[in-house]
């Protein structure tokens, strides 16, 4: 087990910056998603930490020692490919046995952790099979049991539930999620799904265009998002942002200061309520115990999430309302503006009139 | 619709096949006609049979033994060692240009290919002489370095195009699993070349196994020669015998044409990433 | 046996004897060996192809022989270039009486004797003796009788021989009282004798006299079958002619117009001593023997060899031999080939001339004068020597140039990778790169270095550019003819097109007809589809030749089948060049095909699929979807293939040969001249090889570039 600590990071590929200047630690058996869009530099970041790129700027200290100039092979950390990037030529038993051998364990400890593995992931009747005679899934598995024989300091994992169909992916988390509890293992982990990032986190780090957007449990990324991109980045459906003008124009929210550009309403907090601002139905998702409704107030659209019971019909005229406390104020810059001042002086701040 | 198409498709590859084979049938014809002249008639079917040609030439013998066996010996040897050592340096070669960035690698590359460009009508001679400074004449690993040398570049450039495709991930996994670079290059990107390096050595033992001006340069003694100096051997200023050349031909085509056959599969897979990237 | 051998001198002698000569040298080595125990001889038999080469390469480093066996026309070069040394005082004065006359005298060079006479070499007339009893005495004769026997029966004739080649030619030239070389070494060729005996082998050819085409092979096979009463050839025909065919020999008839018996050029097989022989006078103690009548007598009854030594004649079993005779008597009537440089610059002027006149393209008397001027041009004296150092200023200083810019490069690349194990790649590059550096490249430079060069015999002058100025001005001649540089790169270049066209169109048509899924014996087809590709090209060449010969091959025959018209392949440039290109498409399309099945593997079927369901038709994938596909993928493949297709010696040096006139010579073959067959201009040579590699460079730099851009 180790501490992991991403120190002024940058990569550039020839005049790309593909990576600013990241700084990031990762406590010993923490579990740590780093998520962005497409192309913002996860792998990249991902690859620098296992030393498969080289780092233009920056650090990477693990146990307090300097590892940057390391050999990934002296590094001590598995990696899970979004390819998984099983040795095609191999049986699976000897693609887990592989890194063990390359590290000469003896035959006896590599039977054993074998064994270990493929009961923890199930692989028992796919040992002597060739990845090209598995499913995705299995492939998966046995992609996650080449690092597990391996019991290395840190977990690194490139999107690997990107490849696999929604049911397995639900199930592959689950099995993440118990993974690491057991080994209780420093893990990287990255993904581009933000529900992915919700579920498995200990802590979220958002990463958008190289640079390092906010990072923290789960639940405080949520509920305060220190930008306006990781505000739209987490949650579904993405959080309601209004211009401060129109907002305040249309009535969804009274007077805010002069600092506040724009404001977030997350679905759940704008309420079907009576006495609040008009607004028209245009669609409505169902899913089950509640719906997304989708409505205007005058030219703004927003998202509503609605209960079951209580879904309007398309084209209704119903009246919303926000809830004040959950307002999120956003300056110019798109960076937060903390809520108590911007709502200090105008207390009937959320509460629409008809 | 679909019959006729097929019929028509088979039409086509008959006759090329027949164009191909015709000239083939026609040295057949020439090695088991009991005479030594030029058979020249358009029926490619020998009307006399004989295999007195093929056991001529296969039972030529010296003062020290049976010279035929012996060539056949240094042919093998040769064309072994070139496949064993072209194979090695160009797989080696073209995996540091395929993989590593590095400052001369698009020279390299282009020095490569340059040197196919430069007829050998003039080096000939220079190389003649460097030999002779390494003491590798009359050498047969004069020979195999020559061919070697010969068959790589475009061994390289087969090989680079194929491990460009092969994906790098698998590398990488063979570094976190704590191997070196070499190990990635051995135990992962040589095993999963394997089309590739099969045309490679198809390409290299074809350089060597054909070859004869040169050997015939390097080489004086007939018992360091290979087959295809003592194929020339029926080719005289004022005559040649033809049902001689023509079963000796026959006789040094058969591996080739064996080793073709065996590896055609392989052929179509290895050449496929068969890219000259530049 | 054992004791004698080791402290014996031990000799090597090389040759080129095959079959009964080489019998019945090798027999008298043994009886030497037998004999002499102090001095052990090996004989070595070598290709004929390559051998000149190989002496003048391995003897002047020392790995040659002691002695070997060449003719005399060789010897002037061999002589200057240090590659033979003299023979006086080491053979008695008055034994060189034991040998005929005529047999001496062409082995020396500048006063100096440099090897014995074995053998000398001409040819006679041979006749079968069902067709006439006596053969023409003289040309009147000969007129009459071929007249006779066209008239008789057509398709018939008297006499077949090898008519365009020169060397046959010469037997003519000299019966009319002329000479190749006048009394200075100076061509010849127009003089009135020469035109009056070019104009009447004219004769011959325009009332259809002789075969149209008249090869060696064609003289024989039509002796064979008896539609050819009388040939002309050497003893070596004596092995061709079939078995139970009544024949004659006699010497060639007089010519009537001159009172003189034409007289053929003799060649005299000589065992030379070579420089560096180690125990001269070993050696020549094994000469003399093996050049006087006890060998030459072994050498003449059991390898019909028409010996040099006289006393080997008054034999019984030699004397009776009347073909054997009819040499001896033939020899009386013959000149030596001279052993002079001007010499070896005859042959190819003189036997276009010949060939343009038999073919109607030309009047003797100008084409004479043509050859003769060729020949001096080709004879011009060296330009002179220049200083070198200017341009060895010139060349470090591009050097330095090109050093400092590669290292600033190669630093500010290293700079930006950096990082740890940047030394790796030349771990894995290295063992490559020093063979080829090595092998290719220091042989590169030197062979690149050879074009600033004048060589004559071994000897080498520094003249600058002088070659490079000398091809580009095309100096040799007149830019619209075929040995012009101009016009031989032109050549190149369609046949480059020509060739690579047709590989990719043929190799992608079959590798699409293969990939239908529903076609059964696809493996079979391609096996035999890619059988060209396992045959080594030199056979290929040689069997494709064969296949395109005018009378007996079988192109003409399948022609004849379907009731067209024969074509005489090698007489006009068109017929010609498709002859090389049909043989080089044949030798190269699998290539393209195997590359091609290849591509269409890794093309994803769902595209196809996808524009089958957006409606394209069969020949709109094609031409849409798979082409455009295939066209990234082979691209490489064809560049090379033009490279390789640009230096493709072997087929038109084997196939065409440069026929007619070395029109279908490309650059390689023309640069394979100069240095092999044209007086050993290896400086020359040396600037078309440069200059061919610099062609290629900058059109493959171009193509890259350009594929660069597009994608
Ligand atoms: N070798 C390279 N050269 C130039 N740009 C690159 C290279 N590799 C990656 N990039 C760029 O770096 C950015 C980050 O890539 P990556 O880390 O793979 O993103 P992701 O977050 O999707 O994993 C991308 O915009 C990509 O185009
Ligand atoms: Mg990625």
């Amino acid at each position: 087990m180790a501490s992991l600590t991403i120190d002024h990071v940058g990569k550039d590929h020839g005049a790309t910056r593909v990576l600013g200047d990241v700084s990031l630690t990762v406590a010993d058996g923490e579990l740590l998603v780093l998520v962005g869009p497409s192309g913002c530099g996860k792998s990249t970041l991902l690859r620098c930490i296992a030393g498969l790129e080289e780092l233009s700027r920056g650090a990477i200290v693990m146990d307090g020692v300097d590892i940057t100039r390391a050999e990934p092979r002296d590094r001590d950390i598995a990696m899970v490919f979004q390819s998984y990037a099983l040795y095609p030529h191999l049986s699976v038993r000897d693609n887990l046995a592989f890194g063990l051998k390359m590290r000469k364990t003896a035959p006896g400890e590599i039977a054993r952790r074998i064994g270990d593995a493929a009961e923890m992931l199930g692989l028992d009747a796919l040992l002597d099979r060739r990845p090209a005679q598995l499913s995705g899934g299995q492939r998966q598995r046995v992609a996650m049991g080449r690092a597990v024989v391996r019991r290395p300091k840190v977990f690194l994992f490139d999107e690997p539930l990107s490849n696999l169909d929604a049911a397995l992916r639900g199930q592959m988390r689950v099995e993440l999620m118990r993974l690491h509890q057991r080994l209780g293992a420093t893990m990287v982990y990255v993904t581009h799904d933000q529900v992915e990032a919700m579920t498995l986190a200990d802590r979220i780090a958002v990463l958008s265009q190289g640079a390092l957007m906010q990072v923290g449990p789960p639940a405080e990324l949520y509920a305060r998002p220190t930008n306006l991109f990781v505000a739209r980045f987490l949650g579904t459906p993405e959080m309601n942002i209004v211009g401060a003008a129109a907002a305040q124009a249309s009535g969804l929210v009274a007077a805010l200061p002069d600092t506040v550009a724009s404001v977030g309403v997350r679905a759940e907090d704008l309420h079907v309520a009576p006495g609040g601002v008009g607004a028209q139905v245009d669609v409505v998702e169902h899913l089950g115990p509640e719906a997304l409704v989708h409505l205007r107030v005058e030219m703004i659209e927003l998202t509503a999430r609605v209960d079951a019971r209580q879904v309007p019909r398309v084209g209704e005229r119903i009246t919303v309302a926000v809830d004040a406390a959950r307002l999120h104020c956003f300056d110019a810059a798109g960076q937060r503006v903390e809520g108590r001042q911007a709502t200090a002086d105008s207390p009937k701040l959320g509460i629409g009139k008809p | 619709m679909k019959t006729l198409r097929i019929a028509a498709v088979h039409a086509i590859l008959v006759l090329a096949s027949a164009a191909t084979l015709y000239p083939v049938l026609w040295v057949v014809k020439m090695a088991l006609s009991p005479s030594q002249g030029f058979a020249m008639s358009p029926s490619p079917l020998p009307t006399k049979v004989t295999l007195q040609n093929f056991i001529d030439v296969v039972s030529t013998h010296d003062a020290s033994g049976w010279l035929f066996g012996r060539q056949l010996f240094n042919s093998i040897v040769v064309a072994a060692a070139v496949t064993v050592v072209g194979v090695a340096l160009a797989c080696s070669a073209a995996y540091a240009l395929s993989r590593f960035r590095f400052g001369g690698r698009t020279l390299t590359l282009r020095a490569f290919f340059l040197s196919q460009m430069f007829p050998g009508v003039v080096t000939s001679i220079p190389l003649y002489v460097l030999l002779d400074h390494l003491a590798l004449l009359n050498r047969l690993a004069g020979l195999v370095l020559v061919y070697a040398t010969t068959a790589i570049p475009f061994c390289v450039f087969m090989l680079k195009g194929y491990f460009d495709s092969l994906p790098r991930e698998l590398e990488e996994a063979v570094l976190l699993d704590g191997g070196t670079r070499f190990d990635a290059f051995w135990r992962v990107a040589l095993p999963l070349s394997r089309p590739a390096l099969a045309v490679t050595a198809l390409f290299c033992f074809l350089t060597a196994w054909n070859e004869f001006i040169l050997a015939f340069t390097f080489m004086t003694d007939p018992r360091s020669w290979t087959l295809p100096v003592a194929l020339q051997r029926y080719v005289g200023d004022y005559s040649t015998e033809w049902g001689h050349f023509a079963a000796g031909a026959i006789l040094v085509s058969l591996p080739v044409m064996a080793l073709f056959f065996a590896l055609e599969r392989h052929l179509v897979g290895g050449l496929t990433q068969g890219g000259v990237k530049g | 046996m054992i004791a004698p051998l080791v402290l014996a001198t031990q000799l090597v002698v090389w040759h080129s004897y095959r079959a009964d000569e080489q019998r019945a040298f090798e027999a008298c080595v043994q009886e030497w060996n037998r004999a002499h125990h102090d001095v052990h001889v090996e004989a070595l038999a070598l290709p004929h192809d390559g051998y000149a080469s190989k002496l003048e390469a391995a003897i002047p480093r020392g790995n040659g022989p002691d002695l070997f066996v060449g003719s005399h026309d060789a010897l002037g070069d061999w002589a200057r270039a240090g590659v033979v040394t003299p023979i006086e005082g080491l053979v008695p004065a008055g034994s060189l009486t034991q040998f005929l006359d005529g047999t001496v005298a062409p082995l020396r060079v500048g006063g100096h004797l440099y090897g014995l006479p074995l053998a000398f070499k001409t040819i006679v007339l041979f006749y079968r003796t069902d067709l006439i009893a006596t053969p023409p005495a003289n040309t009147d004769e000969l007129m009459k009788l071929a007249r006779a026997t066209r008239a008789a029966s057509p398709g018939h004739y008297a006499l077949a021989y090898e008519a365009g080649d020169f060397f046959y030619h010469a037997a003519w030239l000299h019966g009319f009282g002329g000479h190749i070389l006048d009394a200075h070494d100076r061509p010849a060729l127009s003089s009135e004798p020469s035109v009056a005996a070019l104009a009447f082998v004219r004769t011959m050819a325009d009332e259809e006299l002789l075969p149209s085409e008249s090869t060696s092979v064609v003289a024989t096979q039509l002796f064979n079958d008896g539609r050819a009463a009388m040939t002309i050839k050497g003893p070596w025909f004596l092995g061709d002619i079939a078995q139970g065919v009544p024949f004659g020999v006699a010497p060639l008839p007089v010519v009537s117009s001159t009172g003189q018996r034409a007289a053929p050029l003799v060649t005299v097989e000589a065992l030379l001593l070579a420089a560096r022989a180690h125990d001269p006078k070993a050696a020549l103690a094994f000469g003399a023997w093996l050049a006087g009548p006890e060998s030459a007598r072994i050498r003449a009854t059991r390898g019909r060899q028409t010996v040099a030594a006289r006393a080997a004649w008054d034999d019984p079993e030699i004397a009776a031999d009347p073909i054997l005779a009819a040499f001896r008597t033939q020899l009386s009537s013959t000149v030596a080939t001279a052993n002079v440089p001007a010499m070896n610059q005859v042959w190819e002027p003189a036997n276009e001339a010949l060939r343009k006149v038999l073919r109607g393209a030309a009047e003797p008397r100008a084409a004479l004068g043509a050859a003769e001027r060729k020949i001096l041009e080709a004879l011009r004296p060296p330009p002179p020597p220049v200083r070198a150092m200017p341009y060895a200023f010139a060349l470090a200083l591009a050097g330095v140039g090109a050093a400092i810019w590669t290292l600033r490069r190669g630093r500010a690349r290293l700079a930006a990778v950096g990082g740890p194990g940047h030394g790796a790649p030349w771990a894995y590059l290295a063992p490559a790169a020093t063979a080829m550096l090595v092998l290719v490249f220091v042989p590169f430079v030197v062979g690149a270095g050879m074009s600033l060069f004048w060589h004559d015999a071994g000897h080498w002058t520094f003249i600058g550019l002088r070659n490079f100025t000398d091809i580009l001005s095309s100096r040799d001649a007149p830019i619209t003819d075929p040995l012009s540089f101009y016009f031989t790169l032109a050549v190149t270049a369609l046949w480059t097109v020509a060739n690579v066209t047709l590989h990719v169109v043929i190799g992608v048509t079959l590798a699409l007809l293969l990939r239908d899924p529903m076609l059964r014996l696809r493996g079979v087809y391609r096996v035999l589809l890619i059988v060209p590709w396992a045959v080594p090209n030199y056979i290929t060449a040689l069997i494709w030749k064969g296949m395109f010969h005018r009378q007996f091959g079988a192109v003409n025959g399948i022609l004849v089948a379907l009731h067209l018209t024969p074509v005489a392949w090698f007489s006009r440039f068109w017929t010609s060049f498709t002859a090389n290109v049909v043989t080089n498409v044949w030798l190269g399309f699998p290539f393209m095909m195997v590359v091609t099945l290849g591509a269409l593997s890794r093309i994803p079927k769902e595209l196809e699929e996808a524009a089958a369901l957006d409606g394209a038709s069969r020949w709109q994938r094609l031409r849409y979807v798979i082409l455009p596909l295939l066209r990234p993928a082979l691209l490489p493949s064809v560049l090379l293939g033009a490279i390789w297709t640009f230096n493709m010696f072997n087929i038109v040096f084997f196939v065409s040969g440069g026929e007619p006139d070395g029109a279908t010579d490309i650059l390689v073959s023309q640069a394979y001249r100069w240095a092999f067959t044209r007086g050993h201009r290896y400086g020359y040579a040396a600037a078309y090889a440069v200059i061919i590699f610099i062609i290629l460079g900058v059109q493959t730099m171009l193509t890259q570039r350009r594929t660069e851009e597009a994608t």
